[in-house]
């Protein structure tokens, strides 16, 4: 036997295929890496930091070897699967229920999916966690955003196929949201003058005005084709930088990536392996009735990784939460690394700890807080938008609580009002406004001018008035303003008194319900004192991270500051106009029906 | 003119630099100073490079829009009108996604498609409301938006008599505004027999 192995080796066929001995030798080591095509976009040699598990937890790797584990089972569901609106369903039963080992490549296929955008949005996480995007590799995390959003295409692209209900409707309020945006789109805000349904952003994603075999091809093509090639690009490129900027910060000790990184990721691929074999013997992927345009499942919801998104558009009009806020946070998530200059904690997960802010000890990033702090409550916000489209979320899209039983008859009692325009204008004006810095030259002017004391005083004033500001701008109307779609008798009732009927608006119930029962004078002195304690606690807010604004924007400069501050209050201003509509029965801050302009 | 002190300030510096190399400057001339032949060879080589390339992409953009479409008719005929009992008919929600309502005046027909991202919506006859399954808009029987996200009232079809006296609705004509929805071909006056 040994002498067979012997003579094999010494043919000419083997060694014009393995150009090494396989001895363990330093030599061989760096052979296998380099003399490999496929193990060459490692190094030979890298920090032992960097491949520490619990530094990267391999997320990266993973996500590249679910492309991998995609990649092939979607190229063996393509033997049996037909796009056309007649035969794809059938198609999808067949593979699932007739062919051998169908089912089992379909949910693989489907769970991987799933596992790959899991693991894209935690190495994000995880990069960012550990300032692995700090320069150089400021590049790299842009196409690693980039990466992701075409993850979730090609998730999105991907459950049109099965041509189920899920699918349909999917895929209609995806392309809607299409139809939605500014300009290009024919129902979205300033249309321009030639735009119709017949060449606007959604006839070309749907090729056609109604989604049918033009839109399955088109959907299949991107797909299995288009977005696969693009991402392979995007993929080697982000792959290729990362071995170029040597793997985040690390320095110290090196050790051969063969066999140290390599078994690593070997021992990873075999646990993901295990992992989607049972998952995929255990749970049948969804598939649900043929689609159906004139029957909507109640209720309809989308994938769980777009129910966030689902769920932000009951709160937002279309183009708001369907087309702007996405291409904000894809903006403002490649904006990182440009805007954030603190060299701070690179190669090092972000540390938390015990510290006084203002009145109270928080547990909070001791490194970089304010960076840490804000992507993780935006990440935060995602997943809990996410938990409430999933758990919270019943028939006719109305809020049931998790323990709380479906009904299908349950009557809504539920009515929204907009904020008059002009008060709405005003509330985003100074919501807005309070983003404002105090720079050091006008301080140092106050300083100079009013005593030491100045500029501190002047910063509360600014704040505690605009907090103020924002409290009567949304109060203020609600009592007074009349409700327009009231019929109208001898006197039109306020919004506050409209909705104040309504259970689905508890704030405003709470309010109406003091005035009913105590009286009215009684009832608004009451209202009165929480506009004011809710303006003061927006004040002490602002006072409170007043100065921190004020030294950010000195170490940023006006730029940087107005794109941080931006960003941050915008989505800070997702989380109000939330509450606003949850808690106050709030449609709309502002309206411009006649250009479908809605904020 | 020959005198390059007298001629005028703007032309002084041109005329000067004429003077210098000792012959009058066409407009050829003065080009090859400013660029270069070969600058301006090279830039104007890569200037239709990317013209080129661009427009080339810029038409596939198009090839992207199909110039002849595969779907269904848009109108369709619904019936006799003494088929229809007075309220919110579902009759023509399945097969043409239609709602058909008949009021003591005559009739309006609504296309069955929430104007927020066009699921469609479900009547409830008991509160009189239509609600949507994706995002929880709700419509008054009037087609206005009273909760949700939807930013204006259902679209009503054109409806009217076809020549053998059935209805004749058209999804492909449209209007919400009010005012404009409760007339015209919009509004099919019919009085009860």
């Amino acid at each position: 036997m040994t002498s067979v192995k012997q003579y094999v080796k010494k043919t000419k066929v083997w060694k014009s295929i393995f150009r090494h001995d396989f001895a363990d030798s330093p030599r061989t080591r760096l052979q296998r890496i380099f003399g490999n095509v496929f193990l060459h976009l490692h190094p030979v040699r890298i920090a032992k930091d960097a491949i520490r598990v619990t530094y990267t937890w391999g997320l990266g790797g993973i996500s590249f070897y679910l492309f991998l584990v995609l990649t092939v089972t979607g190229i063996l569901l393509m033997f049996y699967y037909r796009p056309a609106s007649a035969l794809a369903y059938r198609d999808i039963k067949d593979l699932s229920f007739a062919v051998t080992l169908g089912g089992f490549l379909r949910n693989m296929h489907r769970w991987a999916a799933h596992l790959m955008v899991v693991t894209v949005i935690f190495h994000m996480v995880r990069v960012f966690l550990t300032g692995a995007y700090k320069p150089p590799r400021e590049y790299n995390w842009v196409v690693g955003v980039l990466l992701l959003v075409m993850t979730l295409f090609l998730s999105y692209t991907g459950y049109l196929l099965p041509w189920d209900q899920l699918a349909l409707w999917a895929v209609t309020v995806g392309a809607q949201m299409a139809a939605n945006s500014p300009l290009l789109g024919n129902e979205g805000p300033f249309m321009l003058p030639f735009i119709s349904t017949q060449n606007d952003a959604r006839f070309v994603l749907v090729g056609g005005t109604v989604i049918n075999d033009a839109t399955l091809i088109r959907f299949y093509v991107l797909h299995c084709i288009a977005v696969p090639f693009l991402f392979t690009i995007f993929l080697a490129v982000h792959l290729w930088r990362v071995r170029k900027d040597s793997f985040s910060l690390q320095t110290g000790e090196k050790v051969d990536v063969w066999p140290h990184l390599v078994s690593r990721e070997f021992v990873a691929a075999l646990l993901v392996t295990v992992i989607l074999f049972v998952w995929s013997i255990v749970m049948e992927a969804p598939l649900e009735a043929e689609a159906n345009l004139n029957v909507t499942p109640n209720p309809s919801k989308a994938p769980w990784y777009f129910l966030g998104l689902q769920e932000l558009l009951v709160y937002f009009d279309p183009w708001i939460a369907g087309v702007v806020l996405p291409t904000l946070i894809i903006v403002g998530l490649m904006a990182i690394p440009y805007v954030d200059t603190n060299p701070k904690g690179v190669g090092v997960w972000a540390r938390m700890g015990w510290q006084r802010v203002g009145p109270t000890r928080l547990w909070v990033p001791t490194e970089r807080p304010f960076a840490v702090s804000v992507f993780m409550l935006g990440v935060i916000m995602w997943f809990v938008l996410i938990f409430i489209g999933t758990y919270d979320r019943g028939p006719n899209w109305e809020w049931y609580w998790p323990w709380e039983p479906w009904s299908y008859r349950r009557l809504t009692k539920m009515t929204l009002k907009n904020l008059p325009n002009l008060w709405g204008l005003v509330l985003l004006g100074a919501y807005f406004l309070s983003g404002t810095p105090v720079p050091k030259p006008v301080r140092d002017q106050m300083a100079a001018r009013g005593g030491p004391k100045a500029p501190g005083l002047a910063s509360a004033a600014l704040h505690v008035g605009l907090g103020l500001v924002i409290a009567a701008a949304i109060f203020i109307p609600l009592l007074t303003a009349p409700d327009p779609d009231y019929p109208a008798r001898s006197r039109y009732p306020t919004l506050f008194e409209s909705l104040g009927r309504s259970v689905n608006a508890p704030m405003v119930s709470l309010l109406y319900g003091w005035v009913k029962h105590v009286g009215p004078a009684a009832g608004y002195a009451m209202s009165g004192l929480v506009v004011l304690a809710f303006g003061g606690a927006l004040g002490a807010l602002g006072i409170a991270f007043g100065k921190f604004k004020d030294r950010l924007y000195d170490e940023l400069g006006l730029i940087k500051y107005s794109v941080v501050m931006a960003l941050f209050l915008m989505m800070m201003g997702v989380l109000g106009k939330i509450m606003l509509r949850l808690l106050f029965g709030v449609k709309y801050v502002f309206s411009l029906p006649q250009f479908n302009f809605n904020i | 003119m020959a005198d390059p002190v007298a001629a005028p300030a703007p032309m002084a510096g041109a005329a000067a630099s004429g003077t210098a190399a000792g012959r009058p400057q066409g407009l050829w001339e003065r080009l090859e100073q400013r660029f270069g032949r070969r600058e301006f060879l090279l830039k104007s080589g890569w200037g239709f490079f990317w013209l080129f390339l661009g427009g080339w992409l810029l038409s596939n953009l198009r090839f992207l829009f199909p110039n002849v479409l595969y779907e269904a008719s848009l109108a369709f005929k619904a019936g006799k009108p003494d088929e229809y009992p007075l309220g919110i008919s579902e009759k023509w929600k399945k097969l043409q996604r239609v709602w058909i309502v008949r009021t003591p005046q005559g009739f309006y027909a609504y296309w069955a498609r929430c104007t927020h991202l066009g699921c469609t919506p479900n009547w409830f006859d008991a509160e009189g409301r239509f609600k949507c399954p994706c995002h929880g808009s709700n419509f008054n029987p009037d087609g206005d938006v009273i909760a949700g996200p939807a930013p204006k009232p259902l679209w009503r079809c054109a409806i009217t008599l076809a020549d053998d006296g059935q209805l004749f609705v058209d999804k492909g004509r449209l209007e919400n505004r009010p005012g404009a929805r409760e007339q015209g071909e919009f509004f099919l006056p019919y009085a009860a027999a």
